[in-house]
């Protein structure tokens, strides 16, 4: 960094001279046989060298100062077209945190020859086609154990409806959930990190589907068993189901209100006008908060334990997200509300 | 030391990603192992396992030559073969509490499909007791883990004979498909009792509104053999490269 600054300012007393005629006056043409002035700055040179082989993949010897790690990934692409940015990691350790985009290329601990060293991340795709393939799968495979489609079970009940009223409700609320979740994808959500590897698309798609399948084989059964409590369970699961959908809503606007457009800035969110918003004085996540809530919701309207253990797993992850979001926050923001925890008021 | 040989020790009866054998080279250097209290705790639990299934191998032998025939052998070494199967649950918590540094997941998925087939299968389908094919596997648990237990304990006090690493890297290239397919016949010779009885299924309706057929869930346990299987082979070949050519290097310099 030192040797940085001193070469610039070196640099730069040098080429002040010709910039500025004397007395205002325009300056004269340099002789053809002096250097062609150069710009007031230097470029850095940045090497871009394999995490794992160390072999040279890249030399790019005029990088501005300013140049963002964003910009390097940009020049990087030109010689090895098939690392898209996105794919790409670039980090100054080989086993060391990959830089950020934003990163300045001049505000990095690196001398005018910077090395970087490179990762593949793999194929790339972008949250907003995960998350609508994870969240169109289940809305759609649900519907199939809805309407029981030939070949689940059994053909005398192909095409039939179930007798019970708590059937048909668990299935506008699924269907509901997952309604809402793909339009959030669409006009609420903004994502500040463009993509994910492919790979996780698979990984998810199992997760979701494959738990909406067997969650609606049971559900839809012609031998469903309705609710113990009759009526009155049901009501109380359906209050506790649209509350906490309502509740995620508000959590996901008021987020989307705290980041303006294309941006990228963090900020800590706090409680609004509207009340299903007043948990942020309690959690950190309460969109997650309300999300568990609502499957615990259908859980008790279903008394299906399939759902059980799908709100379960998904309370699992969501508490892992909601504490690593939790731990960023508190890392970001000395003011940080202390009252809050990550995703249960007081709890956990 | 006693640490890194302990990490590539767990891993023994395959286990073991490309991650979980880098943390071994990195947390070998960090971490400097149990301290001396869980060092003699985890020698003991070692030198036990060790004789625990040194027992077993004797119990076998001996019921092998009064009987004069390898069938039905199980019944003679049922118990201590229960015990101490059940005891290697232990190391799942010995890697929950830190003392042995090797993935908690890993460990007790190998753990937890051996009791799940000595307690959910052989234990509880009395008919394919009597099968060879459980003595098939018997055999190559047993074999395995008295080198596998004593591999961890001469570790443990620094003194690793290099019989015993090379046993440890070269044997599971016959045990290890040796006790896989006694496992699979075993589970595949449980399979028309298991449709049979209904044993450990429910059935619909109930008002959890939940079924489980335990037929179907041993035949996916054994397809789950094939993508698993070569993986663990695959890395426990990638394993022996790099320990046993790794201890030649070094007698070279020595």
């Amino acid at each position: 960094m030192d040797l940085s600054v001193s070469v610039v300012s070196r640099e730069t007393s040098r080429g002040l001279g010709p910039v500025f005629g004397l007395n205002g006056l325009p300056r004269p043409m340099p002789p053809k046989t002096i250097r062609k002035p150069k710009k007031a700055v230097l470029f850095f040179e940045v090497e871009i060298l394999d995490a794992k082989t160390r072999e040279k993949l890249c030399f790019l010897d005029k990088v501005e100062p300013q140049a963002t790690i964003a910009e390097i990934k940009n020049l990087f692409t030109k010689s090895h077209p098939q690392w898209y940015p996105a794919r790409q990691s670039l980090r100054l350790d080989p086993k060391g945190k990959s830089l950020k985009d934003e990163d300045v290329l001049q505000k990095l601990p690196v001398g005018t020859t910077a090395t970087l060293y490179f990762r593949d991340l793999g194929a790339q795709i972008s949250w907003v086609t995960v998350f609508l393939t994870e969240y169109a799968g289940p809305l759609f495979i649900y519907l199939l154990f809805y309407f029981r489609v030939p070949f689940i079970y059994g053909h005398k009940y192909d095409f039939t409806s179930s007798r019970h009223t708590v059937v048909h409700l668990a299935c506008i609320c699924h269907s509901f959930h997952y309604i809402k979740r793909l339009l959030e994808t669409l006009f609420v959500h903004r994502f500040s990190h463009g993509t994910m590897p492919l790979r996780n698309i698979f990984k998810n798609c199992t997760y979701y589907w494959g738990f909406a399948a067997w969650m609606a084989y049971y559900i839809n059964h012609p031998l469903y068993t309705p609710p113990t409590y009759g009526a009155q369970q049901v009501k109380l699961a359906l209050a506790i189901f649209v509350i906490c959908q309502l509740g995620n809503f508000s959590i996901h606007m008021a987020l989307r209100d705290l980041r303006p457009a294309g941006s990228k800035t963090r900020k800590i969110p706090y409680p609004t006008k509207n009340p299903f918003t007043w948990l942020f004085l309690l959690v950190s996540c309460p969109n997650y908060t309300y999300e568990v809530g609502s499957w615990i919701g259908f859980a008790i309207m279903t008394q299906c334990l399939p759902v059980a253990l799908f709100s379960l797993v998904g309370f699992t992850q969501m508490t892992i997200w909601a504490k690593g979001k939790h731990r960023s926050y508190l890392r970001e923001f000395r003011d940080y509300p202390p009252l809050r925890m990550p995703i249960i008021p007081f709890l956990l | 030391m006693a640490a890194a040989a302990a990490t590539a020790a767990t891993k023994g009866n395959g286990g073991g990603g490309a991650r979980a054998g880098a943390g071994e080279a990195s947390g070998s250097r960090k971490k400097k192992g149990p301290g001396p209290l869980a060092t003699a705790y985890l020698v003991i639990y070692n030198v036990v396992m060790t004789a625990g299934w040194l027992v077993i191998a004797v119990g076998l032998v001996r019921a092998y030559l009064a009987k004069g025939s390898y069938h039905s052998l199980y019944y003679s070494i049922e118990k201590p073969l229960k015990f101490f199967q059940t005891g290697a649950l232990l190391e799942i918590l010995h890697c929950a509490v830190g003392i042995v540094p090797s993935s908690v997941v890993l460990t007790s998925f190998q753990v937890m499909s051996r009791v799940f087939l000595i307690w959910a299968v052989t234990h509880s389908v009395k008919e394919v007791q009597s099968e060879d094919s459980v003595l098939l596997f018997v055999i190559a648990w047993t074999i395995t883990e008295i080198i596998r237990y004593s591999f961890y304990t001469f570790s443990l006090l620094n003194h690793l004979p290099y019989l015993i690493k090379w046993a440890r890297y070269t044997l599971f290239i016959v045990l290890y498909p040796m006790g896989v397919s006694g496992e699979l016949l075993t589970i595949y010779a449980a399979l028309p009792f298991v449709r049979q009885s209904g044993l450990y299924s429910i059935s619909l309706p109930n008002k959890y509104n939940f079924s489980f057929d335990y037929y179907a869930f041993l035949i996916l346990i054994m397809i789950s053999y094939i993508p698993i299987f070569p993986q663990l082979y695959f890395h426990m070949i990638h394993q022996r490269r790099k320990v046993l050519s790794h201890t030649e290097e070094h007698k070279k310099f020595e």
